[in-house]
């Protein structure tokens, strides 16, 4: 028998992702991402959803992240429901310039009580559609002509375990810390800087 | 016998706790560790027994897989009806699985393995009771209950008719308990625990009918598992790990006195597991040999902690067989197929095997009548559950007839719910493919624009999400244990895949932007480059990424990772690489193979990088390429509204003053076909000649044929026919008639008022003037049927108009209103009457369609068809997106039906009244409404015994009562509860015919 885990409190998840359509896609950079989800919920929900989308603005830092914008949804009765999630372009001026373009990766979060449950990653990819700017990206990057690709076929998906019933505090890693926060900082902050080698995390190969 | 160990029924290696088989033998279902929670897998029992399907790719073998317990799943149990699985686990949960049939393959979203789902089994009830791990799962006989116990020491009996209505919890364990048994007759359900004790309770007033100690006083808590079981007969009860003389056993409980005198010896360590075969055996008749009577026997297979299975005769004193080694790690769990013939057994170590025996090895299974027989003869009749009014599938069927209903009632449920389901599924598309009118597809479209978005008090958006489906959760009602299943919605992911796979193929095909008119310009693309940038699954790179997805946000934002140019790192990557391309693609969600694809394409990442910057070519024109895009995105939206206005307005016949109604313009010469069988057409030809001052026109009708031709002294308005009678309306208000062949039937009808729309039917014409008044002849007998009636009655908005007129076959006139309501003028009880409205609610949320005719559901032709027309339809799936409770959905569809009938029957469209009374009987007989049933049978079967004080008419709308009841008694008959009402009137029927 496998010991439990899990306090008494944590039930099963009750809300369950069953697709997100990516609209609009391929598009161009400055056009709103849309973004259709479809959930199943398990029994009716006292308290509103909350998704957010963050665009990830360089790999090199969570400091660069933007949430392009954060909705509730609800109510949400038992049932199968589906939504459009419709947030603004990321704003340009606080994308580090060399990461402009290339590939980088948006994120889908939904919390209950404030307690993050799912989390949905798509990489995205940023091109310019003219092959000469392609071969000759200017220094600055020109965001009229990037476009934006996001890889819809392949989807990330990260469930993780929260306390339904009750709220964020009572859960052991909920240290759910809004990214926003983080993500006005001015890009001069770190312009492009090469991160320091040998800093690579520890996990990150032995699963290989 | 044969063994064979399936190596693809595995939980990732992880350990299988529980298996089962399903009822039907077609699945089993696995329980076990997931990756981080319990799992639940359903796999294709085809592959395991053949070994042509086994190597056939198009036969799936995993069939659904459930991640929906948080911890380890301990055991899993089909019902004995096969329709749900109960499945207990480490989250002190137990989960009732029910198949959604209507859903189509689908993956688990984000699931990178691309194993979809053949079938889709969903939770509908979670019981939470328990304080502890759910060691075991039962299901009584019939399944009126579910009995789960637990390591909180105690059993909890579930109402498995009302999920999740607790009937008791037996406590007294003092121990973890580890195993449940119902006695194949119901009486009793035994439990084994840690505490050194089997106990036997009854379930009559459950309450402890043996507690039994001394086998077990030597065992100490070693087993995961103790699971007991009850033999087919009833006369034995076989308990897992006991001790006799220090040495491990297996106890055989006798029923008579609950003696402990035997035991099954043999094993080295703990006895887990104990199962009998469901069958009754009985010897083989040698060929030649004498027809010795034998005494019929029982088998029972032994799993234990040593990691062999012993298969036992009772009719023996030594095992049929023992196999060693068969597993790695202590054997978990049994089960038998309900042959008897067949074992599927499941260890800790995460595999599991199948034994095949042969007849000649187990015996002559007794069929189910045998088995009853043998339980009548031990039992007597008394001890077949009697307790609950749910019980009706133990009820004896006393009627020859009705028993003939009910098993063509099984074998339609049998074909529906086959391997394939095909007779379901089949039938299910067209219904699922529309909701309320509207497609899906249409929902998406339109679905930004639609979604209410508000904001809060303190201005954040908030949008309520449209729901598409309700659950079909809660329906363990006895009323539809037995209807077929509604899934609301459930079409939805069978069309999100395709979706989903358009979008990934559009992603490849617009790969990066390279379109073909930019090819032509590239005069010489390196080839390193358009290798890079061909297909969009190159996007995927960054390892830096990765932990993004898999992470949540930090409070301390660091620097995560990066992109490594190092010649060391490259060279690492690279066999990495190598390593990866041999391995299988079986990872799932966040896993290593993932990874490093985006390894690779982090390595070409870089490099195209560095060949960017050294080619240090110009950039200069194709600057706006990029901005026509969303010029084309906009203009397909604006276009449907654009153009859909005026071709609206266009449909809506220009409005008229209130009870004027519109007159048809005289046309110089016109035709019309009246009727196709036989083939009469109508020529009219005004102002062919002028003599002596006065105009004539001509009408001409081709009757198969034969053609005849009249003259008319004013030009003909309109004209119309049926087979019998021709009718023109001329512009001076005149009215003629003729017979089919050009006789002139009756002299010319002056009209009050010009004719505004004129019918022929059968022998009856009706004529609707300007003035709003409304005229029915019957020519044949030449006299009225409706007199010169006025519309002001129906026509009371402003702004209503005639939509639509006609006369049915039987002279019955109807209007249709713009308003959406349809009359018609009932001339017996001289009112207008209404006989459709699409605003009505009752026509939006009535849901009968588990009662239409099964076979091919030919809509119902006629009057009462025409007037409501497709709204119906719509109406019949309604009722899947409101939430209105059963109920009144009940009473709902019950008030629309009776409409139905009534509206037929003033319509005297006999079809559609046949049509109705068989839906209503039919949905009458699935809710049980014995005392409308009763009147309606009373009603068809009308006084046994004539009297000349009897009112009763034999036939309605010509057809005869007596006949219709005949129709509706199979209906009845396959609902066994009115077994006294079929048997009543069959027999009533039965006495007036051979009168």
């Amino acid at each position: 028998m496998c010991l439990s885990r899990f306090s008494a409190s944590v039930t099963m998840a009750k809300v369950q992702v069953l697709n997100v359509a990516v609209l609009d896609n391929p598009s161009p950079f400055g056009n709103p991402f849309q973004f259709e989800i479809t959930f199943e919920c398990m029994e009716d929900l006292p308290e509103d959803l909350e998704w957010k989308i963050i665009y990830v603005g360089s790999a090199e830092s969570e400091e660069y992240d933007q949430t392009l914008d954060s909705v509730l949804v609800g109510p949400v009765p038992a049932g199968r429901h589906m939504f459009v999630f419709q947030a603004d372009a990321p704003n340009t001026g606080l994308i580090p310039e060399s990461d402009a373009v290339g590939v980088t990766v948006v994120l889908i979060t939904c919390t209950y009580r404030g307690q993050e449950f799912i989390r949905i990653g798509y990489y995205v990819n940023n091109e310019y559609t003219d092959p000469e700017l392609r071969e000759n990206p200017p220094i600055k990057p020109d965001y009229t002509q990037l476009q934006r690709n996001i890889l819809a076929s392949n989807p990330r998906v990260t469930r993780f375990h929260i306390n339904w019933e009750g709220c964020a505090e009572r859960m052991e890693d909920s240290e759910n810390v809004d990214p926003a926060s983080n993500s006005m900082l001015p890009p001069s902050c770190l312009p492009g800087k090469a991160p320091p080698l040998g800093l690579l995390p520890d996990n990150s190969m032995d699963c290989l | 016998m044969k063994l064979l160990k399936p190596s693809w029924v595995s939980h990732n290696g992880k350990p299988i706790f529980s298996v089962d088989i399903h009822p039907d033998g077609t699945k089993f279902a696995t329980g076990g560790q997931g990756e981080d929670s319990g799992k639940v897998m359903i796999w294709n029992m085809a592959p395991v027994l053949r070994e042509e399907d086994e190597k056939n790719e198009n036969i799936p073998k995993m069939l659904c897989q459930m991640d929906n317990h948080l911890a380890c799943v301990n055991c899993v149990r089909w019902s004995n009806n096969g329709l749900y699985l109960a499945s207990g686990g480490d989250d002190k949960l137990v989960m009732v699985w029910k198949r959604a049939a209507f859903i189509g393959p689908s993956t688990v979203f984000g699931s990178s393995s691309k194993l979809a789902n053949v079938e889709q089994w969903r939770c509908v009830t979670i019981l939470r009771n328990h304080t502890g791990d759910v060691m075991d799962v039962a299901w009584s006989p019939h399944d009126v209950w579910l009995a789960s116990c637990s390591v909180d020491n105690t059993i909890v009996i579930w109402n498995a008719r009302k999920f999740p209505e607790m009937v008791t919890c037996l406590r007294g364990h003092t121990g973890l308990v580890k195993g449940l048994t119902w006695d194949p007759v119901g009486k009793y359900i035994a439990s084994q625990a840690d505490d050194h004790s089997l106990k036997v309770w009854r379930t009559m007033d459950w309450q402890l009918e043996t507690n039994i100690t001394k086998p077990f006083s030597e065992c100490g808590g070693t087993t995961h598992v103790l699971r007991l079981s009850w033999s087919p007969d009833g006369q034995y009860l076989v308990s897992a790990h006991a001790m006799n003389n220090s040495g491990p056993t297996a106890q055989i409980v006798e029923r008579d006195g609950w003696k402990t005198n035997m035991d099954f010896v043999g094993h080295r360590k703990a006895v887990t597991v104990v199962k009998f075969n469901p069958k009754i055996f009985k010897k083989k008749q040698k060929n030649g040999g004498s027809p010795k009577p034998s005494c019929p026997y029982c088998c029972c297979a032994v799993g234990s902690k040593d990691r062999s299975l012993s298969v036992w005769l009772t009719s023996l004193k030594r095992p049929l067989v023992v196999i060693h080694d068969l597993f790695d790690k202590s054997i978990m769990d049994i089960s038998w197929t309900l042959t008897g013939l067949g074992i599927l057994v499941c260890s800790m170590d995460g595999t599991v095997a199948y034994l095949d025996f042969s007849l000649d090895e187990l015996g002559d299974p007794l069929n189910e009548e045998e088995k009853n027989t043998i339980h009548q003869n031990i039992y007597g009749k008394s001890l077949a559950i009697t307790s609950t009014e749910a019980q009706l599938s133990t009820t004896i069927i006393e009627n020859p007839e009705m028993l003939k209903y009910q098993q063509e009632r099984q074998n339609a449920a049998q074909a529906g719910s086959g391997p394939g389901g095909a007779g379901l599924e089949s039938t299910a598309p067209k219904l699922n493919s529309v909701m309320n009118g509207e497609s899906l597809e249409d929902i998406r479209k339109n679905l930004l624009k639609k979604q209410v978005e508000t904001r809060t008090a303190d201005g954040r958006r908030r949008i309520t999400p449209l729901c598409i489906a309700q659950l079909d959760t809660g329906d363990f009602s006895p009323a539809l244990f037995n209807s077929v299943p509604i899934l609301p919605g459930s079409s939805m992911p069978s069309q999100l895949t395709p979706q989903l796979s358009s979008d990934s193929s559009q992603g490849q095909a617009s790969s990066l932007g390279l379109r073909p008119s930019h090819d032509t310009l590239l005069t010489s693309p390196p080839v390193k480059q358009s290798l890079l940038l061909t297909s969009a699954s190159k996007i995927e790179p960054m390892k830096a990424l990765d932990s993004r997805f898999t992470e949540r946000s930090k409070a301390t934002p660091g620097v995560t990772a990066v992109i490594s140019s190092t010649a060391e790192k490259l060279g690492k990557l690279n066999k990495v690489k190598q390593k990866s391309e041999t391995r299988n693609k079986e990872e799932t969600s966040s896993d290593s193979e993932d990874k490093m694809a985006a390894i690779n394409k982090n390595l070409s990442f870089t490099k195209r990088k560095a060949d960017l910057l050294m080619d240090g070519g110009e950039v200069v024109e194709k600057r706006k390429k990029g901005r026509p895009r969303k010029d084309k995105m906009a203009t397909p939206i604006s276009q449907p509204f654009t153009q859909r206005e005026p071709s609206r307005a266009a449909a809506t016949p220009a409005p008229v003053a209130a009870l004027k109604l519109p007159t048809p313009s005289i046309q110089k010469a016109f035709s019309l076909q009246v009727s196709m069988e036989p083939s009469v057409f109508l020529e009219v030809e005004n102002d062919v000649s002028v003599v002596a001052g006065s105009k004539l026109s001509q009408l001409r009708c081709s009757r198969d044929g034969r053609e005849w031709d009249t003259l008319l002294p004013s030009s003909v308005v309109t004209a119309a026919g049926s087979s019998d009678v021709i009718a023109v309306a001329c512009e001076d208000r005149m009215l003629s008639v003729f017979s089919s062949c050009g006789r002139r039937l009756l002299p010319a009808i002056q009209l009050a008022t010009p004719m505004s729309a004129l019918h022929c039917s059968s022998h009856f014409v009706m004529a609707l003037t300007a003035g709003a008044r409304l005229s029915v002849w019957d020519v044949q007998k030449q006299t009225a049927l409706v007199k010169n009636e006025s519309l002001l009655t129906i026509m009371s908005g402003a702004d209503t108009t005639v939509s639509q007129s006609l006369l049915t076959q039987q002279g019955v006139p109807v209007i249709g209103l713009s308003s959406g309501k349809s009359y018609c003028f009932n001339s017996s009880l001289e009112t207008w009457t209404l006989i459709a409205d699409k605003g009505d609610s009752l026509v939006q949320c009535a849901d009968f369609r588990s009662c239409l005719p099964s076979h091919d559901a030919p809509v119902s032709s006629g009057p009462l068809a025409v007037m409501q027309g497709r709204n119906l339809n719509a109406g019949r799936l309604a009722s899947r997106l409101s939430s209105t409770p059963h109920h009144l959905q009940q009473s709902m569809t019950l008030a629309f039906l009776e409409n139905q009938l009534a509206a037929a029957l003033t319509l005297l469209s006999a079809q559609e009244y046949r049509y109705w009374l068989l839906i209503y009987a039919r949905f009458l007989v699935n809710e049980g409404s014995e005392y409308r049933l009763r009147e309606l049978c009373k009603e068809l079967l009308g006084p046994v015994h004539k009297s000349a004080a009897t009112a009763w008419e034999p036939t309605t709308l010509g057809l005869r009562k007596r006949e219709l009841l005949r129709e509706l008694l199979p209906v009845i008959g396959q609902n066994l509860r009115f077994q006294r009402l079929f048997t009543e009137y069959q027999e009533q029927l039965e006495l007036l015919r051979n009168k």
